[in-house]
């Protein structure tokens, strides 16, 4: 991970400068931004496939789960001697995995007794196992950072914290002996608890002992004031470091084995069928959830994640047929998500208005009592902005959103009257009930319509040249003719009355 | 089945009073003292819990388990929106939940109906999404520093510890008005949860059903979100009624079952909670009702594990003694003596290790008599025995080979059932004189 970074920092520094780069990755807001980026990014991409293979719940489950992952893992490193128990460790994307993948076999194995249904089984294991988990935190709460507030919120606003320096410049690490002169010396009394006497005894006996002897890095010299010049540092917050690789892995796996997962997907008996192992693959996306879901833990809690694997390839989905159309719409979707909702958690709806105006409004209205102030989670706001973006998408899709199709309807409704008016035209014309059946005036009562229908759909029809009124009657004309034949060809039939003449 | 019904009733009845009994053993178990909250706590947590229970059961029957999850985070913004507008009064904060639940179950369908996407995805949509809103209401009021909004982050992890006695009150009348309603369409629920495809073309108003016991389901939801929370209330909803599934085939006993284990659940998981500062009161309950859905489906009679378990046991050793009883029976035959004794080694390297016991079961049974050392021969019964079952498995081969032939009345071919029963005498006579 350290290499990582120092890696990226490298490549960073040579399109920006120090002085910027230390701003933007101490900074709360640049740093929220970057991570929930990166986790929309991340998560979008499995995310694609669990939409289409209809595990959204899963995911929801197994986000869920990998708290009871993270916990026991922690417990584990904290009662084994020789691993530092921390919420960064390594350890925890393993146990996070584990947990995950044991979510989908427990539900699976009392699946599979035959005495529970599917959705009531994975309705009994992630509470169950995400009950033990908060019981366990409520328990430990004094150990453990972790309160069921970060459980639900995440606290990506705090990521920046969480950094690990890199020392570019002036990396000396600093070994003080008692014979250096930065050293300082202590006294301290070798008998006292011995034989129970306070220092000031006579019978105490004192030796002297250097106070910060040891071995230090720059950093840690720096900050403990033993060197003049101060190291050129870089504090790069963890939570982007395991956001990162776990976008990569995911990036990877995808690319890697797109083939299998979309044969998998579409056609899990001829993936069977050609030893593709889609059982194995599917293990292995669970695997990637898991993952995804605990790199993402820190930044958005456990209850949110769902939003950022699902809501995006929703979206995409109803935009795009394709799948590879999907798998680049869907991070690139969630990433701007996620811009909108940082600016939307900082006040700012879309650019278009300032929240502080609207609960100003509000306060007005319906009396807050002056309480005006906009302040939400980060993360919330994120996920309410990818809800907005699919409702939009849902409206305004120009495959299957509501409005076109509310268009089509209309359309389809105003076709089908026009149709319905000249077939009528084209029964009654040159009969003898011509003169009452085709009369402009009483033309409603015919058709059944409203006279402001029938106003409308004569107006249509005789601005497209199809029809004419001579002295109070309808007729066709030439193209109207035309058009008739047309749509009596089409239906074959030929005689048979479009309108009955009621 | 009125039989059944009546033996199921019994069960029924032994699990309350189970239950009942578990209260005072638990009271002096876990060295709890009676008191005024502990009394209120543990009702509420009870009444909740029967409720959740009771209506659960239809959410578990017509696997809409994982709605629950949906409309319970749904539930969320409801909540802080009705706290917003007037006050931590229960009653409001219940509406506001239950519409926010209601827009939440409207939005789902409509979704599933008009777009691509299917119901999971649809779900976990709505589920995030109205959980969003309802944090960031949750945080703008948080951000008032109102004194009275302490004991709304209840409503995420569940804290029975705050029910105070009128809302017990409130929740029983809600939960009362909800089973009249369930007793009065008890019918129609029924038919729609089973059947709904004969319901429809029986005429009954399938929509309007369906959206009055998806309400049902809300009330539930809505009144168990104080006690489990929004992220837990599905295990409260569907435990209950899983453990109730397990003992019994009928919707009446079940609802019945499911309403004393949700109870069990809720008042255990309350009382747990209250024992000591900062338990949240939802993972204690949901740790309860999945210990109780665990038990059933080890213990419950015809379905559960155990019982599977003694019953494919029993099934083995039967057929294994049968075809050592056989063995026994051609061994002699080759013999040519009817008494010829046979090695008990043999037999186990022919039929493995459960021929031991096997060899004493038919011997209890009278049907063998064990001579010198490990020898074994067939009693005057046993022969008998083996001579019909040998007789039977003769005639169903027979059947097997030439029961087409003959035009005998066609049969499933299953030589454990005694042919001569199932077959006219006529019949038996012309597979005998086959030759």
């Amino acid at each position: 991970m350290a290499t990582l970074e120092a890696l990226l920092i490298d490549l960073l520094l040579r399109v920006t400068d120090l002085q910027q780069l230390n701003a933007i990755l101490g900074d709360p807001q640049a740093t929220a931004l970057i991570t929930g980026g990166l986790v929309a990014f991340a998560a979008a991409l499995p995310g694609t496939f669990l939409l289409l293979r209809k595990l959204a719940m899963t995911a929801d489950a197994i986000s869920h789960t990998v708290l009871l992952g993270i916990v026991l893992t922690f417990l584990l490193l904290a009662a084994l001697p020789g691993l530092e128990a921390d919420l960064n460790s390594p350890w925890l994307i393993l146990g996070a995995a584990l947990a995950g993948v044991a979510t989908v076999l427990l539900t699976d194995a009392i699946q599979r007794s035959g005495l529970v249904r599917e959705d009531a089984a994975l309705g009994l294991v992630f509470p169950l196992l995400f009950a033990i988990a908060i019981i366990l935190i409520s328990r430990l709460a004094d150990d453990v950072h972790l309160d069921s507030d970060a459980v639900i919120l995440g606290e990506i606003g705090v990521v920046w914290a969480d950094a690990r320096s890199h020392c570019l410049q002036d990396c000396q690490p600093l070994e003080i002996t008692p014979d250096d002169p930065r050293a300082e010396t202590g006294r301290r009394c070798t008998n006292c608890v011995e034989l129970d006497i306070g220092p000031r005894d006579p019978a105490a006996e004192f030796e002297e002992y250097c106070l910060n002897c040891g071995s230090y890095t720059a950093a840690e010299a720096w900050r403990a004031r033993l060197v003049p010049q101060a190291p050129t540092l870089v504090f790069w917050p963890r939570a982007i470091t395991s956001m990162l690789l776990v976008a990569l892995l995911n990036l990877a796996f995808i690319a890697l084995f797109y083939k299998e997962l979309k044969l998998g997907t579409f056609d899990p008996a001829l993936a069977a069928a050609l030893s593709l192992r889609p059982a194995l693959l599917n293990t292995a996306l669970m695997v990637l959830v898991s993952v995804t879901a605990v790199a993402a833990f820190d930044a958005v809690g456990s209850v949110l994640v769902v939003a950022f694997f699902i809501i995006p390839p929703a979206t995409a989905w109803l935009l795009r047929d394709r799948l590879a159309h999907i798998l680049l719409l869907a991070p690139a979707g969630g990433v701007l998500a996620s811009l909108a909702g940082y600016e939307f958690s900082r006040g700012n709806f879309l650019g278009i208005a300032q929240m502080r105006d609207l609960l100003l409004m509000l306060d007005e209205a319906i009396g807050l009592d002056g309480f005006t102030e906009w302040n939400t989670s980060i993360s919330a706001a994120i996920v309410l902005m990818m809800f907005l973006f699919f409702l939009l998408a849902w409206v305004f899709s120009p495959r299957q959103g509501l409005l076109l199709s509310l268009l089509q309807h209309r359309a389809r409704q105003q076709h089908f009257a026009e149709q319905l008016l000249l077939g009528h035209v084209h029964h009654h014309q040159g009969t003898a009930e011509a003169a009452s059946e085709l009369a402009h005036a009483g033309l409603h009562q015919h058709m059944g319509w409203t006279p402001r229908k029938t106003q409308r759909v004569l107006a249509r029809l005789r601005l497209r040249d199809m029809l004419q009124i001579e002295d109070g009657i309808l007729q066709l004309t030439a193209r109207g003719e035309r058009s008739v034949r047309r749509f009596m060809a089409l239906r074959g039939t030929s005689g048979a009355s479009p309108a009955a003449g009621r | 089945m009125s039989h059944a019904g009546s033996r199921n009733w019994r069960t029924v009845a032994a699990l309350l009073a189970l239950s009942l009994l578990a209260i005072p053993l638990g009271l002096a178990l876990g060295n709890i003292r009676v008191d005024y909250t502990l009394v209120t706590v543990a009702a509420g947590g009870a009444v909740l819990g029967i409720v959740c229970g009771v209506l659960g059961s239809f959410a578990v029957l017509r696997q809409q388990s994982l709605l629950g999850d949906a409309l319970s985070h749904a539930a969320l913004p409801g909540v802080a929106l009705a706290f917003l507008l007037a006050g931590r009064e229960l009653g409001w904060l219940l509406a506001g939940a239950g519409i926010a639940s209601w827009l939440g179950v409207l939005l789902i369908n409509t979704l599933v109906r008009r777009t691509r996407l299917k119901q999971d995805a649809a779900m976990g949509i709505v589920l995030a999404a109205f959980f969003a809103l309802g944090i960031t209401l949750l945080t703008y009021i948080q951000s008032r520093n109102d004194a009275s909004q302490a004991g709304l982050d209840q409503f995420i992890f569940g804290q029975a510890a705050s029910i105070r006695r009128q809302d017990v009150l409130l929740i029983s009348v809600v939960g009362l008005a909800a089973f009249v309603v369930l007793i009065a369409l008890w019918k129609e629920f029924k038919l729609i949860t089973f059947d709904p495809s004969f319901a429809q073309a029986n005429g009954f108003p399938l929509r309007l059903l369906d959206v009055l016991l998806s309400t049902l389901i809300v009330v539930a939801i809505v009144l168990g979100l104080q006690l489990a929370g929004v992220v837990l209330m599905v295990g409260l909803l569907i435990a209950p009624a899983v453990a109730a599934r397990q003992w019994t085939q009928q919707l009446d006993q079940m609802l019945v079952l499911a309403g004393i284990f949700g109870g069990l659940a809720g008042a255990g998981g309350s009382i747990l909670s209250g024992m000591q500062q900062g338990l949240p009161t939802g993972p204690l309950i949901i740790v309860v009702a999945v210990a109780i859905v665990a038990l059933s489906i080890a213990l419950a009679p015809e379905r559960g594990l155990l019982w599977r378990h003694w019953r494919q046991r029993r099934d083995r050793q039967r057929f294994t003694a049968q075809q050592v009883l056989q063995d026994i029976h051609r061994h002699a035959l080759q013999h040519g003596d009817p008494q010829y004794p046979a090695p008990g080694g043999m037999l186990v390297t022919l039929r493995g290790p459960l021929a031991r016991p096997a060899l004493r079961h038919l011997q209890r049974e009278g049907l063998l008599n064990a001579s010198a050392g490990d020898d074994w021969k067939l009693s005057e019964r046993g022969l008998e025995r083996s001579q019909a079952a040998a007789r039977n498995q003769f005639l169903w081969d027979r059947y097997r080979q030439f029961g087409e032939d003959l035009g005998l009345p066609s049969l499933a071919v299953d030589p454990q059932q005694p042919i001569d029963r199932l077959l006219p005498a006529d019949a038996i006579a012309r597979l005998e004189a086959l030759d």
